[in-house]
């Protein structure tokens, strides 16, 4: 078999050119998600069964079912309906970006929620007993105790999360979208070249992947300084 | 009611308390007074690390009342954080925030529960950390202690809340030998200082000198409650004496 | 919901097909994660390398990427073989089933490798010493003492492998399995109801996730009947 370099050098420059898209989807997801996390996590852990019942109920679906499903429903399914379409949200919800964002973002939310909560449950009892015998209140207590142990612990969880998410932007491509898969699958339909387009963008997610990796990991390095015993 | 008007700095009146069916405390009646040093002994599971967590309401007793300076412990919030403030505990495991240095550990509290400015909460910890003999680890983490050093710094960080009564839970049982007694010398000075505290400990030495009552407790009752040279010398009860047996044959 | 009607028997079928996929690709994906995690634990450098090599591959790249390379990649390779036989010969199709069973299986397996090999090394080394000591042999050793106690340990986070399964599967559509949702697209062009429809498939997907998490519950506290002693 012959590999067609010049056409490995001719795509993908124009593949790359879906980055763009491809950050915006992961970025913008990203931090929505992290912001509905921490909503579902705080209706969790508020111990009003009318807070925390729906909490589970969302996190339960969200993380029950495809995300590709949840993608199509929103984008297919939703203008299905009148009212929809003449409420404000329409404008985003109209567009594909919009609806890949609103996906992302509210799939993402459902499984961060998960990981900071495992961070919380994770902080030692003792630890809060203490802040609790020197009177602090609990929201003191989550601030300055739960919440900066609990991030430390879920970061690893955190930063596997953000790689999935990462790899569910490319079924963006999936609802018209031009991101780098959506790029490469339209050259692929031309080229009939499927093994060049598909194997060097699989490679251009992995260097992605592995900023990614290390990125977090000099964070996790960084917030765990406390952990170690040498200076 | 007047808190000075109490002569009793802590009371606890019939106090049952129960972990699902299991009864942990049994009709507790004690009372303590301004400066005593009391000791709580006995074996596992007889309730002693509950009782003094009543104290504090780290954890709710069932029936009875428990006062703290005249204050009643009940449901109402405004009221337990008031306390809490007030008596101050030491843990068996340390408990000191890993993710803040030595120094932050003794401010943390100072600041967001008594409000003390950020210069003198800063003072106060230094002079503490100089009272438990080591202000030089002030800005290091807690893991690059030792457990002795660790739990020296726990004692100071409750000192440094200014409380009328320390709660010492079980504080040397978690340490190697060598390091019971930079700890307990702490304790001894600061019962000679004229602290109030009630301590949960298997330290007999420490106990017969320091202590003004010895409290034996079993089976979530207190058992028998006496001067120390009673308590060692002239016991009462049997399952008293039982205790005192394995407790000193080693 | 009477635009349902006449199609109930559709989703079953690709409910059914749901199921067929899961099964071949469990069985694969354990197969696959066993492997690498062997290879892994193993001293072969050689080993060590390829299995590396497979985690980052299939852990960096997104599943949709790996199905559409498996899909249109397979066919490629084969109809260029077959033409080395037969240069008439047209274009020859790998279905899309075991395409897309292969692919989530390499992707679902590249994590499993990493569960199975912390499992392994969970195992308590007293057990083994133990076994060693009663003169078990190796292979007796590895049968009885390590795979029980590996499966154990690797059961809470294989559960989410398995429920990775399942949620890939949507993704096969895209190369055209007939599953639930091709079953959904078929019917919204007859019946225009593209919510109704996605949610049916959502509802069906959610079904087959419930199943599987109460299954692995029920599977853990069976396992967890060795190690909760008396109090």
């Amino acid at each position: 078999m012959i590999v067609d370099y010049t056409l490995i050098a001719e795509s993908l420059p124009v593949m790359l050119k879906g980055i763009g898209i491809t950050f915006q989807l992961l970025f913008i997801s990203g931090f929505l998600g992290l912001i509905l996390a921490i909503f579902l996590l705080l209706m969790r852990l508020s111990g009003k069964w009318y807070l925390s019942f729906p909490a589970q109920v969302y996190i339960y679906i969200f993380r029950g079912t495809p995300i590709l499903v949840q993608i199509f429903i929103i984008y297919y399914g939703l203008p299905q309906f009148g009212f929809i379409r003449s409420s404000i949200f329409w404008p985003i919800l109209r567009e594909p970006m919009g609806c890949a964002i609103v996906a992302l973002s509210l799939n993402t939310g459902a499984y961060v929620s998960e990981i900071l909560r495992g961070g919380v449950l994770a902080v030692g009892k003792g630890l809060i007993e203490a802040g609790s015998a020197l009177g602090m209140s609990a929201y003191q207590k989550f601030v300055y105790i739960t919440a900066p142990i609990a991030t430390r612990i879920a970061l690893p969880a955190y930063s596997n999360d953000v790689i999935s998410l990462l790899k569910s932007t490319a079924l963006a491509s999936t609802i018209t979208i031009a991101d780098m898969t959506g790029i490469a699958r339209t050259i692929v339909a031309n080229t009939y070249a499927p093994y060049e387009i598909f194997i060097s963008l699989a490679i251009v997610y992995l260097i992605f992947t592995f900023i990614l990796q290390k990125s977090f990991g000099y964070l996790e390095q960084y917030l765990g300084r406390y952990t170690k015993r040498e200076e | 009611m007047s808190e000075h008007s109490k002569k009793n700095l802590i009371q606890m009146k019939n106090v049952d308390k129960y972990f699902g069916e299991f009864q942990a405390l049994k009709n507790i009646n004690l009372e303590v007074q301004r400066k005593e040093r009391i000791v709580i002994c006995g074996p596992s599971g007889s309730g002693k690390s509950t009782l003094i967590r009543c104290l504090n309401r780290l954890e709710k007793h069932n029936k009875g009342q428990v006062y703290i300076d005249g204050k009643e412990l009940t449901d109402q919030i405004k009221d337990i954080n008031a306390v809490r403030r007030e008596v101050g505990m030491v843990f068996q495991s340390f408990n000191l925030f890993p993710h803040m240095t030595v120094v932050k550990n003794l401010m943390v509290a100072q600041q967001l529960v008594r409000k003390i400015s950020k210069a003198d909460a800063k003072q106060s910890a230094m002079h503490f950390l100089e009272r438990v003999k080591i202000p030089e680890q002030a800005n290091k983490y807690p893991i690059q202690l030792s457990g002795g050093q660790q739990q020296r710094v726990a004692i100071a960080r409750a000192l440094c809340m200014k409380p009328k009564i320390m709660l010492f839970d079980e504080p040397t049982s978690a340490l190697d030998p060598e390091m019971i007694n930079e700890v307990l010398e702490v304790m001894v000075d600061l019962a000679n200082d004229g602290m109030t505290m009630i301590c949960v400990t298997h330290e007999m030495g420490f106990a017969r000198s320091v202590a003004d009552r010895i409290i034996f407790m079993d089976l979530g009752e207190i058992v028998e409650e006496s001067k120390p040279s009673e308590f060692f010398d002239n016991p009462k009860n049997e399952r008293t004496k039982n205790f005192l047996q394995q407790i000193l044959t080693h | 919901m009477a635009a349902l009607n006449g199609w109930w028997d559709d989703y079953f079928w690709g409910a059914f097909v749901i199921f067929q996929v899961f099964f071949c690709s469990l069985g694969f994906m354990i197969i696959f994660g066993l492997l690498g995690a062997i290879a892994k634990l193993s001293g072969n450098k050689v080993a060590h390398r390829v299995a590396n090599a497979y985690t980052v591959a299939f852990r960096g790249t997104p599943e949709i990427l790996v199905i559409l390379l498996m899909y249109f990649g397979a066919a490629i390779f084969l109809t260029s073989v077959a033409q080395i036989f037969n240069p008439e010969a047209k274009f020859i199709d790998i279905p899309p089933f075991w395409a897309g069973t292969i692919a989530i299986s390499l992707i679902v397996g590249s994590y499993a490798t990493e569960t199975f090999r912390g499992a392994f090394l969970g195992v308590n080394p007293g057990s083994i010493e133990a076994a060693k000591a009663l003169g078990m042999s190796d292979v007796q050793t590895f049968i009885y003492i390590r795979i029980p106690e590996m499966w154990r340990i690797a059961l809470p986070p294989f559960g989410n492998h398995m429920l990775s399964l399942i949620k890939d599967t949507a993704l096969i559509s895209i190369i055209g399995l007939n599953e639930t949702m091709f079953v959904a697209k078929q019917a919204i062009t007859v019946t225009g109801k593209p919510f109704t429809m996605y949610i049916v498939v959502g509802a069906i997907y959610l079904g087959f996730s419930t199943v599987v998490t109460l299954s692995v519950m029920g599977l853990e506290k069976f396992g967890e009947r060795t190690t909760v002693g008396a109090k």
